[in-house]
């Protein structure tokens, strides 16, 4: 048996593992001593990596390219020649009709890779022409990006996940990390053993709540107002830092002034809770010797979001929790290589390094690297104004690289609409996909397991993962099919391996110079910023409480509550939250193609209600539901608990008869453009017909499964 | 002392990667291609309340019910813990109804008769279904192997002993603390 080195290609944590490969097949995974998981894995880690097989229980694993000639036209495999010829001058056309901001990419957050990444915005900016590129961060910690860049400086997460066991006291706020992240669930639990105290903020009594110390059940889209609440406690009880305030921050006075409303006892009636939990929540983080918050989607997937990051973030400096170790702002990213696909400038604003495009220097110095006259100057568009902006005709086409947006976008009938729009949609993934039903080209990858690169955990941690299977079928690299796809533009550009590209990276970011393949051998962790090739990288930014904003200083911001946009009433009268299951991952066409993860769940998937609400609606556990919105209607299986609120359903997002994103709406946070996933309104309605129901389930996912199958395993004519 | 398998529920997170062991490690074939919702049936069942996460499983009772009232000593004590002789088990559930904890499970598999080199299926067999510590399985009981963050322990006599002394020591000193403050 060969063992081959790797990292999970699930959630943020990081976790180094060797699959296990018998005649070219992987038959198991066993977890290594990497620095963030330590010799641990969760459920996906161990068994989530049959997919790589083509088990096809879901979905097939592409394996030929496929084109449509014509708008409506069936599918026909082609050999990549023709369907990269295809592409590029479909491709070259539109940007001569329509100007180069007219085509959007997206990044992937996933298995890909950073070189991935890297080489598809280089496509956009240095070829193509645009800054047109984004990837899922947008839906996910867009927000925490976009706020702490303006606070602190930094968009990701201040400290280290090894950090957090020794932290005193732990401030979850919207965040589940017994779902997203299991191996930091573990943190938080060596954390409490160690003496932490733990106070969690979130509606649902979630894994953490259980061991806490405080536990804030504040009401669904309250957020704003409690965390200024917060620092009103922390200051008028003099509870916070003064000559930390005094020396490292600006903005008190207006910081002070916008929360002197935001009393506890004026928050009570908007949260739902006691001023005197709130008060006794400060007490107790402002009086510990080191605190640490972690946030997640419960924070970010708002239409107030980032106001919220930046109010999170003050409550740090406030208390002098910055700038070493043990203490810090976490936001805790989900997906394995969303951290890496901002890293390498999948966003709209940003060149790799987090180098900006409105900066001409920053500019002048890739163009002059990638031998183009000038890069774009404009900040493009994001994934959530793909909808509108192909409605607007502003759009024509779209390359969708390792994303499934026709599952996890909000409002999926107007995401629907918006392809049916387009003139050229490109799918390269490497399942077949919602998404890429829609596409005129689909582009075959190979999959994690199947190729090199480095991924960067969520605590800035850049790590490498090798290739384990030989890919089968008519399928390339990430990376090489860019190349391929720049070259017929007219732009040569040809790599020989994922070190070539990286070393290309490195000179180009100074944040990364110094992380170097060699020092990434093995299990080899190198964190961010990392600028020379002697350092051991960044655990814990902002040392010796130098921000990383003009002046140095960290910026102390709060903003008005504002309620969130749907509106319940009677005949939609429970608020409906998406949220995530520690089995399944993203859009499931990578763990719903796991047949241990597939077995412990599967369609149409749960809506979680109290037992109190379940009862009046005459709903019993486990009996399947019709769960319908102002924009959509669904069945799922009602799992009746007093861990959700009254008043609150919850559904996880990866299913697709049970599909939640059907319901949700499509309203963004201002600033980073997130949806308001955590808050539509809905009605549950019971079913008397449960035998039918089961059918009707059984039916509809099979021909799902079914269309999608037939799609995906397409052959070529001559075979 | 048999031993048996502790759960400490403060440190579950409920993510049932223990579940998915314990089937694989009894199945004929441990590959998770084997798996299926119809024959997933865990030896340990995560159960999860308002205020409590665990797994749930045979405790491996000094005295235990489901031996003492098998009316076909099919449940004995080795290994240093309750074990089924399958052979003997009728399926008759009256273990089922004897344990407290729910941790006994009575189900049914094909049954298989070797005739003339040819494996047939003959009707049903019945097997009482529970925890048998992974015995014969290398590196100890598959569940504790995997829980990320180690709220399951198998544990013996001398781990034990571990504790009770860890205890008893904390006891005295909490004694002599209260001595000097008098």
């Amino acid at each position: 048996m060969e063992k081959h080195m790797t990292v999970c290609p699930y959630c943020g944590s990081g976790c180094k593992l060797n699959l296990l490969v018998e005649n070219n097949k992987v038959v198991g995974a066993e977890p290594l001593n990497g620095v963030t998981n330590e010799g641990e894995l969760c459920l996906k880690g161990y068994y989530g990596w049959d997919f790589i097989n083509d088990t096809k229980i879901l979905t097939p694993r592409l394996r030929h390219p496929m084109i449509r000639r014509k708008k409506g036209a069936e599918f026909e495999v082609v050999s990549w020649d023709e369907a990269i010829k295809f592409t590029a001058s479909r491709l070259a056309e539109i940007k001569a009709k329509h100007g180069p901001d007219s085509i959007m990419l997206t990044g992937s957050s996933r298995g890909t890779g950073n070189e991935s990444n890297f080489v598809m915005q280089k496509l956009a900016r240095a070829v193509i022409g645009t800054n047109n590129v984004d990837c899922c961060a947008r839906v996910c910690h867009g927000p925490s990006v976009s706020g702490l860049m303006v606070t602190l400086g930094n968009g990701a997460m201040s400290n280290s996940m090894v950090e957090i066991e020794d932290s005193k006291c732990i401030l979850v706020f919207g965040y589940n990390a017994a779902d997203s992240h299991p191996i930091v669930a573990r943190r938080i639990v060596k954390a409490k053993e160690k003496g932490a105290q733990i106070i969690v903020c979130d509606p649902r009594r979630i894994e953490t709540a259980r061991i806490a110390d405080l536990w804030l059940q504040l009401n669904n889209g309250s957020n704003m107002a409690l965390v200024n609440a917060f620092a009103n406690v922390l200051i008028n009880e003099g509870l916070y830092n003064k000559d930390y305030v005094a020396n490292f921050s600006e903005g008190f006075e207006e910081y002070k002034a916008t929360v002197s409303k935001y009393t506890p006892e004026y928050v009570e009636s908007i949260t739902g809770l006691s001023a005197e939990m709130i008060r006794e929540a400060m007490r107790m983080y402002a009086a510990a010797p080191s605190a640490t918050i972690l946030w997640g989607m419960g924070v970010t997937q708002w239409g107030q979001a980032v106001d919220v990051v930046k109010g999170l973030s003050s409550l740090a400096v406030l208390t002098g929790n910055l700038g070493r170790p043990n203490v810090g702002v976490g936001p805790v990213r989900g997906q394995n290589n969303v951290q890496g696909a901002c890293d390498m400038g999948a966003l709209p604003n940003v060149l790799p390094g987090y180098q900006s495009v409105i900066d001409a220097e920053a500019r002048a110095k890739f163009a002059k690297a990638w031998g183009v006259p000038s890069l774009p100057d404009k900040i493009g568009m994001s994934i959530t104004d793909v909808p509108h902006m192909a409605e607007e005709g502003k759009l024509k086409a779209f390359y969708c690289f390792g994303e499934d947006p026709a599952q996890t976008e909000p409002d999926l009938n107007l995401v629907r609409k918006a392809f049916e729009k387009l003139d050229l949609m490109i799918v390269q993934d490497i399942f077949m996909t919602k998404t890429a039903m829609f596409a005129d080209v689909v582009l075959p990858a190979t999959s994690w397991g199947e190729h090199d690169g480095v991924f960067s955990s969520a605590d800035r941690g850049f790590q490498r993962f090798t290739k384990a299977v030989d890919a089968k079928g008519d399928v390339k690299h990430d990376w090489e099919i860019f190349g391929l796809m720049a070259t017929a533009l007219g732009y040569p550009m040809q790599y020989k391996d994922t070190k070539e590209i990286w070393d290309e990276l490195r000179e180009l970011c100074p944040l990364y110079y110094g992380a170097t393949y060699e020092k990434m051998d093995g299990l080899g962790y190198v964190q961010w910023p990392c600028t020379t090739v002697e350092s051991p990288g960044t655990q814990y930014l902002y040392e010796g409480n130098v921000f990383q904003r003009d002046g140095g200083k960290a910026l102390l911001f709060a903003s008005e509550w504002r309620p969130p946009l749907d509106k319940l009433d009677a005949e939609f009268p429970l608020v409906l939250c998406t949220v995530r299951e520690v089995g399944h991952y993203s859009c499931r066409s990578m763990t719903g193609n796991c047949t241990a993860l597939q077995t412990l769940a599967d369609e149409p998937g749960y809506v979680t209600i109290n037992p109190e609400n379940a009862k009046a609606l005459g709903i019993k556990d486990q009996q399947l539901v019709w769960v319908s919105s102002r924009r959509g209607k669904v069945i799922a299986r009602a799992n009746v608990t007093d861990r959700t609120n009254v008043g609150a359903v919850y559904m996880t997002y990866q299913w697709w008869i049970g599909a939640c994103n059907e319901l949700t709406i499509h309203h963004v946070d201002p600033i980073s453009k997130t949806p308001e996933y955590k808050y539509s309104a809905v009605k549950v309605e019971a079913i008397a017909d449960q035998l039918g129901a089961e059918n009707f389930v059984q039916q509809e996912y099979a021909k799902l499964k079914g269309s999608l199958s037939k799609e995906g395993t397409r052959t070529p004519a001559y075979a | 002392m048999n031993r048996f398998i502790a759960v400490t529920q403060s440190k579950c997170i409920g993510c049932r990667t223990c579940e998915v062991a314990c089937v694989l490690a009894h199945a004929c074939d441990p590959s998770v291609e084997g798996l299926s919702r119809l024959t997933f049936m865990p030896r340990l069942t995560m159960i999860k309340t308002k205020e409590v996460s665990a797994a749930v499983t045979c405790h491996h009772c000094d005295d235990a019910p489901c031996a003492n009232v098998c009316p076909n000593g099919a449940i004995s004590y080795r290994h240093n813990s309750v074990q089924v002789d399958q052979d003997r088990c009728i399926g008759c559930k009256t273990c089922m109804l004897a344990c407290p904890f729910g941790a006994m499970n009575v189900i049914t598999v094909p049954a298989t008769r070797a005739f003339a080199g040819v494996q047939m299926t003959v009707g049903v067999k019945a097997r009482a279904h529970k925890c048998d510590l992974c015995v014969g399985h290398d590196g100890g009981p598959a569940c504790v192997s995997v829980c990320p963050t180690k709220a399951l322990q198998a544990v013996d006599r001398a781990d034990m002993d571990l504790t009770l002394r860890q205890r008893q020591e904390r006891a005295a000193y909490e004694l002599a603390g209260k001595a000097a403050a008098l």
